[in-house]
């Protein structure tokens, strides 16, 4: 869980601050985190240990890390197929993460739902649909929940730059606009919608244009700049939770590997790829850490050792675990009184 | 029938604070056939919403809603209106529950308005139900009588799955019958037997109920005496209620308004050929709808497509041969 703090990152003045300080650490070792956690999922989907596919959101983490850090544990996500992580952000515990990954019954859904779409309901991050859109209409409908119960929890949606050509994505935005709703559309625009290149997608330059016509700000940021989504997000956050409706968050990023791992992704052009890979989020941030001396190669290798540990840990659960039996198959279908 | 409709929600939404209804034109206006008449005057713009003209956000909006703890009934003004909320209803709602492993559930009512027979051309006379009766996890059921119509919303807004509700908008003014005061639910998954009889078992629901117990009586008066089941719920199928019948007359007519090819007779008469074959003393009957897209709407032609009491009987009289 990331600090309750909601207040933003400049006024904070993290160089005066030893809140500042935590903060960025903390944000500093979510990042880590997910990075790792990302390509050890990459790692053991090559090495056959689970089946199905991935689809890693690895140089995109400043986007996921810095919307929703912030988030209160009442908070809800609505997460897309290439938000795994936002479940570690959120807190879910990495034993479950990975062993959704194997479809294992320890996993929150038993094993129902396909490795990179996972939920836990503890948390309030909502099991995925595959369908582009479905889970960002879904989880208008909770913001839409949250406020007629008088609430102040608020919803982070994330999505890509496709799902903004998807009739849902209009339909639930308006409907956010017109009511006010608590939520704060982080659209992830890697350029790429599996193969379709943005300028196929859209006739826009930015997507946050498209806010205007729901009647609420629209931003486009750096999403490579984690301080800049936090400050971007956390301000969005605050002016939902007091009621004064949407925010739109474009963040320009990008994906380093393909749709999914099955995807060689060869319809980019190499130099593309190592453009952005130059512009790596993480040490984008490590370099402001370092200017701040707030960290040092002995703090930077005892991050990564513990985040280590952790994920063996995890991947070993889910290893353990078993698989659902099959006569799980019928489970679930329907709610009983 | 329409006024059973009515008082249900306005009850249901007494009892319970937690119930509200939203669709188009179901507030200032109280609904184009009038089903939300009073409501927006009793409980406010809060708890009877006009939304914007966009059904998948409809039923996306109330999916959401239901999973923080409301009971979210939402209308869909026609049933021929309701592919915009397809990836709502297939792939969130049906399936919410089972893709999260109960983490999350998903109980919410939509009232669906259709059926043909009043002149509303192609796209106002679709029945469309059996769309949703394909997709476990959705419970779908329609009412032939002003009881059953309160009964049911009633049992589906406390139901904790989704539920669609279909309304033949044929029964909103014509459907009479006396409708209890008080609390009462009709169960979802139980059939009702109509009429009784030794010679045939008539399976069929909504609007076809009540022309089949009037070709059942014209049969009467030729001597054989055909059992009327009332579906009630198409979704999950009461087999036993049609099972127990076939294997007491020995023969089964299905009868629907919707389409022919992969309706609920074709479920129907799998079912029966499977479970009574041995019982059977004749050929398994359908009379439906063609396989048309949808309903014309130029006199003759709609009157071609509706299945009327001429129809019902000639199939009866067919099934009584063997």
């Amino acid at each position: 869980m990331g600090t309750k703090s909601s207040r933003a990152v400049a006024e904070l003045e993290p160089e005066k601050s030893e809140n500042g300080r935590e903060l960025m650490l903390g944000l500093y070792r979510m990042l880590v985190k997910c990075r790792m956690c990302d390509e050890k999922a990459r790692i053991l989907f090559r090495q056959g240990k689970y089946a199905g596919n991935f689809y890693s959101g690895v140089g995109q983490e400043a986007a996921e890390v810095g919307a929703a850090y912030s988030l209160r544990q009442d908070d809800w996500i609505a997460p897309s197929h290439r938000d795994w992580t936002s479940n570690i952000i959120k807190g879910a515990p990495l034993k479950l993460c990975f062993a959704q990954l194997f479809g294992k019954a320890t996993s929150p859904d038993r094993g129902k739902s396909t490795p990179a779409h996972m939920g836990y309901p503890p948390i309030h991050t909502i099991t995925p649909a595959s369908s582009i859109a479905g889970q960002l209409a879904v989880g208008t409908g909770v913001a839409f929940g949250l406020k007629k119960q008088g609430k102040d929890s608020v919803v982070v949606s994330f999505f890509g730059d496709g799902a903004t050509s998807l009739g849902g994505f209009h339909e639930a935005l308006n409907f956010a606009g017109v009511h006010r709703l608590p939520i704060i559309y982080v659209c992830q625009n890697n350029l790429w919608a599996e193969s379709v290149p943005l300028r196929l997608q859209t006739a826009l330059i930015n997507l946050s244009d498209r806010a205007k016509a729901y009647g609420f700000p629209g931003i486009s940021l750096d999403g490579n700049d984690v301080l800049a989504v936090y400050d971007a997000a956390t301000k969005a956050i605050e002016r939902a939770r007091s009621g004064d409706g949407p925010t739109f968050l474009e963040c320009k990023t990008y994906r380093w590997y393909g749709h999914s791992e099955i995807d060689p992704a060869k319809y980019r052009t190499k130099e593309e790829v190592e453009s952005w890979k130059k512009r790596d989020p993480l040490v984008l941030f490590e370099k402001v850490l370092r200017d701040r001396k707030y960290l040092t190669d002995e703090s930077k290798d005892k991050v990564a050792k513990d985040i280590t540990q952790e994920i063996n840990e995890a991947v070993e659960f889910a290893e353990q675990s078993p698989y659902p039996d099959a006569s799980e198959l019928t489970d679930y279908v329907w709610a009983q009184e | 029938m329409i006024e059973a409709i009515t008082e249900a929600m306005a009850q249901e939404m007494a009892r319970d604070d937690r119930v509200f209804v939203m669709g188009e034109d179901i507030g200032l206006s109280g609904g184009v056939f009038k089903a939300t008449a009073g409501l927006y005057d009793k409980f406010g713009e809060d708890r009877v919403l006009d939304t914007p003209l966009a059904e998948g956000n409809i039923v996306a909006s109330a999916i959401g809603a239901s999973m923080v703890g409301l009971r979210p009934v939402a209308e869909i003004q026609f049933a021929d209106f309701i592919t915009p909320a397809m990836e709502s209803i297939v792939q969130q709602a049906s399936k919410i529950r089972y893709r999260s492993a109960g983490g999350y559930n998903c109980p919410i009512t939509i009232r669906v308005c259709c059926g043909g027979g009043t002149g509303g051309g192609l796209y106002h006379s679709q029945e469309n139900a059996s769309w949703f009766v394909h997709e476990p996890g959705l419970k779908v059921v329609m009412p032939s009588t002003p009881y059953d119509a309160k009964g049911l919303l009633l049992a589906a807004i406390r139901d904790p799955n989704p539920v669609l509700y279909f309304e033949h908008k044929k029964l909103y003014r014509t459907a009479k019958g006396d409708v209890p005061e008080g609390d009462y639910t009709v169960p979802i998954g139980k059939a009702e037997i109509r009429r009784e009889g030794r010679d045939m078992t008539v399976v069929t629901y909504g609007y076809m109920t009540p022309l089949c117990l009037e070709a059942a009586d014209q049969m009467s008066r030729k001597g054989v005496e055909a059992e009327v089941i009332d579906l009630r719920t198409l979704s999950p199928l009461d087999r036993d209620a049609v099972l127990t019948s076939v294997r007491k007359t020995s023969k089964c007519l299905i009868v629907h308004e919707d389409k022919r090819t992969l309706g609920i007779g074709g479920e129907i008469s799998a079912i029966v050929a499977e479970e009574a074959f041995e019982d059977l003393d004749g050929p398994i009957v359908r009379i439906t709808g063609p396989d048309v897209p949808a309903i014309p709407f130029a006199p003759p032609l709609e009157h071609a497509w509706m299945v009327n009491t001429e129809k019902i009987v000639a199939g009866m009289e067919k099934l009584a041969t063997y």
